[in-house]
């Protein structure tokens, strides 16, 4: 098993190599410093700010200390946006907020698209399991931002309204686990909604094709109940598919984070992100683009320690 | 290459399901309705360049992009000719009087007046007194209405109302004719906050969710099948190298590289116009057809066509462009719709970020903009924009599930 994880982390170094060189040779197709101080600034100005951030050095050497910096998660250089602020500090501040969205939304998204794709499984071609992917076709066609905004308006204001207490926050965030459902219950909730429509179809599928298998087969004849069949035996042999999956869900998930972020003001990763393209805050989208990279690829490389745990014949290949 | 592909047994499956057919024709539609906006577009566009001083007319075609930012109302008038309440028509015509009035005062009444420009609604083409007298009469109205804090419960003025409206018509006259007909049209979805158009800004956004999938789409697939036909085919480093290169582009997290590639354009030449959502589009999409290609053309390589074709001599491009693209093809139509809808959707939440679409309407514009509409309670434009997507990516849906029935069955 330790040898599988060691080989896929080397597997992602040069990799991740090639992840920071990418960033950093699209941040540099325009001049940052012309980007962000505009093109009336003076040339000395423009100059101190190149020296400041080494930007007037070889390609490779600011490579070479970007990568340190990365590889030591050591970001001190200020923000050019926030005078005083160092990069660390606001990936800091940032990560937390970004995770309590993300991470609840991938686990129920999971568990609750399983549980539908087995019901729709178990009904097969009856009207129940006809409306459920209906419904999901249906539910795939309409556009996250039309979700947010009227789930916003549903959740957060209809209810608040009509009933007089505001359980869900319009906008904004405060840490501390107390008031986490009031401010990123509802940004879940619609993450969950939206990506349930893919992945019910998908679970649907994966279960209709082991329902077919002959241990199935078997497991009936030798007496156990229905239930048992479809939640011990086909579930863990569905294993395998499903851990895929969630390898796919995850880009759409943090797609849904940074979008939710942005609409619900909540100060994590993706916005601080999409404010920092906005303003051309160059050392911001740096770091910012090589931390996300660097945790969706810690994912990944987890989703494949979990694929080889559930199916040992990977580890073999 | 494929000269009878109406009779192989995929083709036929697929015409069989009346559903996909239906979808097909409705995709064809949109593509209509686009290549009706598109063709005047470039036409006018060409003129422009060749000659400087040409001044393409201000309404051509369809709809122009001029006519989708022109406002053609009072903001945020309900669509499907319904009435308002009565609170919000004194508003609307309380605007309507403010415009003729200013206009009259200027030093140049004449030329203010023709001015106005509310779509195809102008003001009525009276002698300048009998405008302003018209005027006095409405303010006089409109003051008495005034009096209630609230409209809409008090009924007892709604004649009252119906008189000021009156008045409101006579100095705006509704279009005869063939305008009517362009009026209703015009109306249909009602206004946005701007008292633009919600029908010919949603009509003009299929050209442009048409024009970003098609490009993007085409451009995706073709590069990610060339790359994954040559990693397939040829193995060894340049199969090493194209691995390599796609795990780097889908290391970075989708949106995160479409916003970084974005980026790289602001502020250049190109800034506005939609090359950057292009090329962020088709750098960000090739992986999956390059992933599923690479896979397709293994298995095909060792089949016993490929085996016979190589023992015969024939040359390896010969091979990949006779036996190995035509038997991978129907993926590379899957693909072509599936990053069809990712296009479309991903420019929604491109736009609603501030870098997608940036001259004239687009679906995702269109929700982005209605955010603050729906808190007031204002649903036209949400519900155009997302009723006309849905459309689209619901009939593309059904042609790549079909096309995977038909070619791929035991395909999860």
């Amino acid at each position: 098993m330790w040898s599988y994880i060691i080989r896929r982390l080397i597997y992602y170094v040069p990799v991740y190599l090639a992840v920071l060189l990418l960033v950093m040779a699209v941040l540099r197709v325009q001049d940052p410093v012309t980007m962000h101080l505009g093109k009336n600034a003076t040339e000395e100005r423009m100059a101190d700010v190149r020296k400041e951030f080494g930007l007037d050095q070889p390609f490779l050497l600011q490579y070479a200390v970007f990568l340190k910096s990365t590889l030591t998660l050591d970001f001190s250089e200020n923000s050019w946006d926030f005078p005083g602020v160092t990069v660390g500090s606001m990936i800091r501040r940032a990560i937390v907020p970004s995770l309590s969205i993300t991470v609840p939304a991938l686990i129920l998204t999971t568990i609750l698209s399983i549980c539908v794709g087995m019901v729709s499984a178990y009904y097969r071609g009856r009207s129940i399991d006809k409306s459920l992917v209906f419904l999901a076709v249906l539910g795939m066609c309409v556009s996250l931002l039309a979700y947010i905004i009227l789930g916003q308006y549903v959740g957060a204001y209809l209810i608040a309204r009509d009933t007089g207490h505001q359980i869900f926050a319009i906008q904004g965030y405060e840490p501390g686990l107390k008031y986490w459902a009031h401010y990123c219950l509802l940004p879940v909730l619609i993450s969950v909604i939206v990506a349930m429509g893919y992945d019910t179809r998908f679970y649907r599928a994966v279960m209709v094709e082991e329902t077919g298998k002959d241990y199935i087969k078997t497991a009936l004849a030798k007496g156990i109940s229905k239930q048992r069949v479809m939640f011990v035996h086909m579930l863990k042999n569905a294993m395998i598919p499903i851990v895929t999956r969630v390898m796919i869900t995850l880009p759409f998930l943090i797609t849904g984070g940074i979008v939710m972020e942005m609409y619900f003001g909540i100060p994590g990763m993706g916005r601080a992100l999409i404010v920092a393209v906005n303003s051309k805050d160059f050392p911001v989208i740096q770091a910012f683009t090589a931390v996300f990279a660097a945790l969706f690829i810690i994912t990944i490389i987890l989703t494949d320690v979990l694929y080889a745990l559930v199916d040992p014949r990977v580890r073999l290949s | 290459m494929i000269f009878n592909w109406k009779e192989s047994r995929a083709a036929r499956k697929f015409f069989r399901s009346r559903l996909s057919v239906a979808a097909l024709i409705v995709i064809s539609c949109y593509l209509a309705v686009a290549a009706v906006i598109l063709v005047p577009e470039w036409y006018y566009k060409l003129r422009q360049k060749l000659d400087d001083k040409y001044q393409p007319p201000k309404n051509y075609g369809l709809v122009s992009l001029e006519a989708s930012k022109g406002r053609v109302g009072t903001k945020n008038m309900p669509g499907l000719f319904l009435q308002p309440e009565p609170e919000q028509r004194l508003q609307r015509c309380e605007r309507l009087l403010e415009i003729v009035d200013r206009a009259l005062k200027k030093s140049n009444p004449q030329e203010a007046l023709a001015d106005i420009d509310f779509g195809t609604l102008k003001v009525a083409e009276r002698p300048l007194p009998e405008l302003r007298q018209l005027v006095d009469e409405g303010w006089q109205i409109f003051d008495s209405l005034a009096v209630v804090a609230n409209l809409n419960e008090a009924p007892e003025l709604q004649p009252k109302l119906k008189e000021l409206e009156q008045v409101v018509n006579e100095l705006y006259p509704p279009p005869t004719g063939r305008d009517a007909f362009w009026r209703n049209v015009e109306m249909l979805l009602g206004t946005d906050r701007q008292g633009r158009s919600i029908m010919l800004r949603a009509v003009y956004s299929i050209k442009v969710a048409v024009q970003i999938g098609v490009v993007t789409a085409l451009v995706a697939v073709l590069f990610g099948a060339l790359l994954g036909t040559a990693a397939g085919f040829f193995g060894g480093w340049v199969d090493h190298a194209v691995i390599w290169l796609y795990t780097t582009f889908s290391s970075i997290p989708n949106l995160v590289l479409l916003v970084l590639l974005a980026y790289m354009f602001t502020g250049t030449i190109w800034d506005g116009t939609l090359i950057p959502v292009y090329v962020a589009f088709s750098l960000t999409f090739w992986i999956g057809p390059c992933r599923v290609l690479r896979g397709e053309t293994l298995k095909i390589k060792e089949l016993e066509y490929v085996q016979a074709a190589t023992a015969m001599g024939c040359g390896r491009f010969y091979i990949i462009l006779r036996h190995i693209l035509p038997n991978a093809a129907y993926l590379l139509l899957i693909n072509f719709s599936l990053l069809f809808i990712g296009a479309i959707k991903s420019e929604v939440i491109l736009s609603f970020l501030g870098l997608g679409v940036k001259d004239g309407p687009s679906w995702g514009i269109m929700i982005s903009q209605s955010g603050s509409e729906v808190i007031n309670g204002f649903f036209w434009q949400i519900g155009a924009a997302t009723l006309f997507m849905f459309g689209l990516v619901l009939a593309f849906n059904i042609v790549s599930d079909a096309l995977q029935d038909a070619f791929d069955p035991r395909h999860l």
